[in-house]
């Protein structure tokens, strides 16, 4: 047993550099003896950068079929214009269609705008890697979505009055400043109380007349006026009354 | 002629009847029109009975929170839409009612009588009323009119105020001035001047140099940042 233990191990020690060289010949003895040893790096080359390429061509196919989450949540005024497009019993009047789509054009600008200000913002975290690209590419997925829908509302428009559809984005942005403006004023009252509260005094001379929120139909003003009604209040809605009326006669100047 | 059509989800089609358009309008892509499609999800809605409103169907509510939903801006429009049949859509935004910048520019001008004479209640009162009616314009005119029109009779009601001592109410109209108007100067001035009848000279001046960053030569604002100036130090010498 000793005397084998010996034998192993020198036959161990020795067969190392047998073994290479045996497997060395066994691959170059595949090819031709004077190619071997310029195919045998080819080879490796092609092997490698092929099963990259294969491996990548199958990835993006991959990435590419993968639907990006949609960037915006629904979309409630165009939910509302189709529903009462789809109405036909009885079908809906015309001037609620009308305003349902300048609603929906309404929703279509404030999404714009917000799109193009979080673009770039969001290209430049993603260039500077703080951020994954799925945001991004559900970015520019919504954006396409947007040109669709564009087209479409102002397709829409042309179908009720011809020529409406290049006008009805223009007005539609009037009446987002307007209703902003609107806003504002009307939040006056809550903004008094507020730099009361700060300030510590109280205001006087608070006007007594409510803002008023529908346009030119004189019952409105007066329900909405405040309890203490004294003569501006009924000043107000007298003269809102011939306001009213001599406007809707005098409309499209 | 008024038509109806009925707008099945997975249909796209285009309008055109009569004459012929003057300007094609391009038809979106069918691929991202199926994805609008797809994202369609009815809503429930009913009009009510005087044909111009839409309330949400379970509460009859123009502006529902449980439903999530508000109408009022859109019963708005249709109301006004529905009062003027001859308007069949909103005009483009240089279409303008005269009338109404005439309304506003009489109360605002019976407004200022009042102040010259120091009746400020009444003045308040008119005031009042002008902003009302400002506030009363179609919302497709161009929002310029309106802007200049509410800030001009706001500022004038600051000092109303201001004239009656009320400086937190003058200083809510100055606020809202420079919310409507950023970059006008006297909204800026009535401002300090309502936070100067408080007290508060320091947040006066910071108001006068946030005015002064839209107008950097603007003479009124450097002149009252000047005596602010002045009335603090003698302020803090005394």
């Amino acid at each position: 047993m000793h005397l084998h233990d010996i034998h192993v191990m020198n036959w161990g020690f020795v067969s190392d550099r047998n073994v290479f060289r045996d497997s060395g010949q066994l691959i170059t003895g595949l090819f031709l003896p004077q190619m071997a040893s310029v195919l045998v790096p080819v080879a490796y080359i092609i092997i490698v950068f092929g099963s990259l390429f294969i491996f990548s061509y199958f990835y993006r196919k991959q990435a590419a079929s993968r639907i990006p989450e949609p960037y915006f949540t629904s979309h409630p005024e165009r939910n509302t214009y189709v529903t009462l497009l789809q109405k036909t019993d009885p079908p809906t009047p015309e001037v609620i269609l009308k305003s349902a789509l300048v609603r929906r054009a309404i929703a279509d600008v404030l999404r714009v705008m917000r799109i193009r200000e979080d673009k770039p913002a969001l290209q430049n975290l993603v260039q500077k890697g703080s951020v994954g690209d799925d945001l991004l590419n559900s970015l520019l997925a919504a954006e396409k979505e947007m040109e669709a829908e564009i087209i479409e509302v102002m397709n829409e428009a042309n179908s009720f009055v011809e020529g409406w559809g290049p006008i009805i984005f223009p007005t539609a942005n009037e009446m987002i400043a307007n209703e902003k403006m609107r806003a504002i004023f009307e939040q006056t009252g809550d903004r008094r109380t507020e730099l009361e509260r700060r300030y510590g005094r109280k205001a006087q001379n608070t006007p007594n007349i409510a803002p008023i929120t529908v346009t030119m139909t004189p019952s409105n003003s007066v329900p909405r006026a405040a309890p203490q009604a004294n003569e501006q209040t009924v000043e107000n809605a007298a003269t809102s009354d011939a306001e009213s009326q001599s406007k809707s006669g005098k409309k499209r100047k | 002629m008024s038509h109806s059509h009925s707008h099945a989800p997975g249909e796209s089609h285009s309008h055109s009847h009569g004459p012929p358009q003057p300007q094609p309008l391009p038809t979106a892509d069918p691929a991202l029109l199926a994805v609008i499609e797809a994202d369609f999800r009815p809503i429930s809605v009913i009009v009510a009975a005087d044909n111009t409103t839409l309330l949400c169907e379970p509460h009859k509510q123009e502006k529902c929170p449980t439903c999530n939903l508000d109408y009022v801006h859109l019963n708005r429009l249709s109301k006004i839409l529905a009062q003027n049949p001859n308007l069949k859509a909103p005009p483009p935004g240089n279409v303008i009612s005269k009338n109404l910048s005439q309304a506003v520019n009489n109360t605002k001008e019976e407004g200022n009588a009042f102040y010259k004479m120091h009746k400020h209640k009444e003045a308040l009162g008119r005031y009042t009323m002008a902003a009302s009616i400002a506030v009363q314009r179609p919302p497709w005119e161009s929002n310029q009119l309106m802007r200049e029109e509410l800030s001009t009779v706001l500022s004038n009601r600051s000092a109303s105020y201001f004239e009656s001592e009320d400086y937190i109410s003058a200083l809510a109209d100055a606020e809202t001035v420079i919310a409507i108007r950023r970059n006008w100067s006297k909204g800026h001035f009535r401002k300090a001047r309502s936070l100067v009848g408080l007290g508060k000279l320091d947040e006066a001046v910071e108001a006068l140099q946030v005015g002064l960053a839209f107008e950097p030569n603007n003479a009124e604002l450097g002149a009252y940042l000047e005596d602010i100036q002045k009335m603090s130090k003698e302020g803090q010498q005394s």
